[in-house]
């Protein structure tokens, strides 16, 4: 191990790397509270590798896209834990990344120097957002389908450009095989490529900036 | 701060740090796991799914012709999938008896070409690479490694079921 430890080393510095994002100095007092960063980053891995197998057994046809689900679920070994695991790390990351947000306000870890770790932050957060609207359409089933209507009406709501938000959304006037190929790209290949790039550039401030202390009532470390 | 190095009197076990490693290394080795092990085989699903062909009706016994080799013409409903698609599917049949049948996979042994029944010459014959087979299926002349594949076959209720196969690579 030491000695791919060594070459890796000599010709990439990987020890320096490995200092870098591991052995990073932290404040003082951290605990639970700053693990939700943590937390969101490994259920977004484990989305990306179970919804690349779900991918697999997938067809986004109106025709297909529910017995393909109730395929993978009856007839692939391990295909209801690889689902089960999607549909609950979902549900986990929506809760995570929420908490994680509203650990760093209640903190006040977004003011000066981490406003653009707070503001891609922010967007990682709606694009969380959107990828459980988009991936909840996937099964065709009577709650997908009417959950999106809803969806689709409230954006039609908007003033003025509503109604044609909703038919981008849509691709169409009604709800259909379009907008079950639409959502189906959105949720695997649009949405994961902007999050990916903004999770990246979001660790990459982590690293470079660091974390903020917690607060305290008396900041005695001022100097 | 440089780096913590364990007090020099304590072997390096027994250091706090080491412990904290090792549980991490576990707890880490322990969530992979979980994961892992359903990921890859659900991933691998495909070597361990048996495909079950269903035994499809293809005529009734009394009208079928004892003694000369007849073509069966068949719908076979497969599995695809998700999907069961029905595909128009022929077979070689011959009974001696009107108990007993053979069925024979229509394609050569060869490269799969589909033979005939020659009535005349009482043989099976091949016209890609002039192949003969016996009403048995035996290999008589030309090419083909092996004699002719057969199908399972059963009798039920005055009918002739098969179950036709599909070879391994073939789609
Ligand atoms: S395919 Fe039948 S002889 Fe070659």
């Amino acid at each position: 191990m030491s000695r791919l430890t060594n070459w890796l080393d000599e010709r990439i510095g990987i020890r320096g790397i490995r200092e870098t994002l591991l052995d990073r100095k932290i404040p003082k007092g951290v605990g639970w509270p700053y693990v939700l960063g943590s937390v969101s980053l490994f259920l977004f891995t484990l989305q990306v590798v179970t919804g690349i197998l779900l991918a697999m057994n997938y067809s986004p046809s109106p025709e297909h896209a529910h017995s393909s689900v109730s395929y993978m679920m009856q007839k692939i070994p391990m295909g209801s834990v690889v689902r089960g695991l999607h549909h609950w790390g979902a549900s986990f990351m929506v809760v995570a990344v929420t908490l994680h947000l509203l650990r760093t306000f209640f903190y006040g870890a977004y003011k000066y120097p981490r406003e653009l770790t707070w503001i891609t932050g922010i967007f990682i957060w709606l694009l969380v957002l959107g990828f459980g609207f988009t991936g909840y359409l996937l099964p065709w089933d009577q709650k997908a389908y009417w959950a999106t209507m809803v969806g689709a009406n409230i954006a039609s709501q908007a003033p003025f450009l509503g109604p044609a938000i909703a038919k981008v959304l849509r691709g169409g006037e009604a709800l259909g095989a379009v907008t079950l190929t639409r959502f189906y790209a959105f949720h695997v290949l649009l949405l994961p490529a902007l999050t990916a790039l903004l999770i990246g550039f979001h660790l990459f401030l982590v690293v470079r900036i660091g974390i903020s202390a917690p607060p305290e009532k008396e900041d005695k470390n001022k100097p | 701060m440089e780096k913590n190095n364990p007090p020099p009197s304590l072997p390096d076990t027994d250091s706090r740090r080491n412990f904290l490693k090792q549980g991490i290394f576990i707890m880490g080795g322990l969530i992979t796991a979980g994961i892992g092990v359903p990921a890859v085989t659900y991933f691998l699903a495909p070597l361990w799914q048996k495909e079950e062909e269903d035994w499809t009706e293809v005529g009734t016994v009394a009208e079928l012709p004892v003694g000369e080799p007849f073509k069966i013409d068949f719908v076979q409903r497969k599995r695809d999938g998700w999907m069961t698609v029905e595909g128009r599917s022929s077979a070689w049949a011959v009974t001696v008896d009107g108990e007993q049948f053979t069925v024979f996979d229509p394609r050569c042994t060869h490269l799969g070409c589909p033979y005939r029944w020659d009535a005349e010459k009482k043989k099976f014959l091949c016209p890609c690479h002039n192949a003969v087979f016996s009403v048995t299926g035996e290999v008589l002349a030309g090419p083909p490694p092996r004699p002719l594949d057969r199908f399972p076959v059963k009798v039920a209720g005055g009918k002739l079921f098969i179950k036709p196969a599909q070879k391994k690579g073939e789609g």
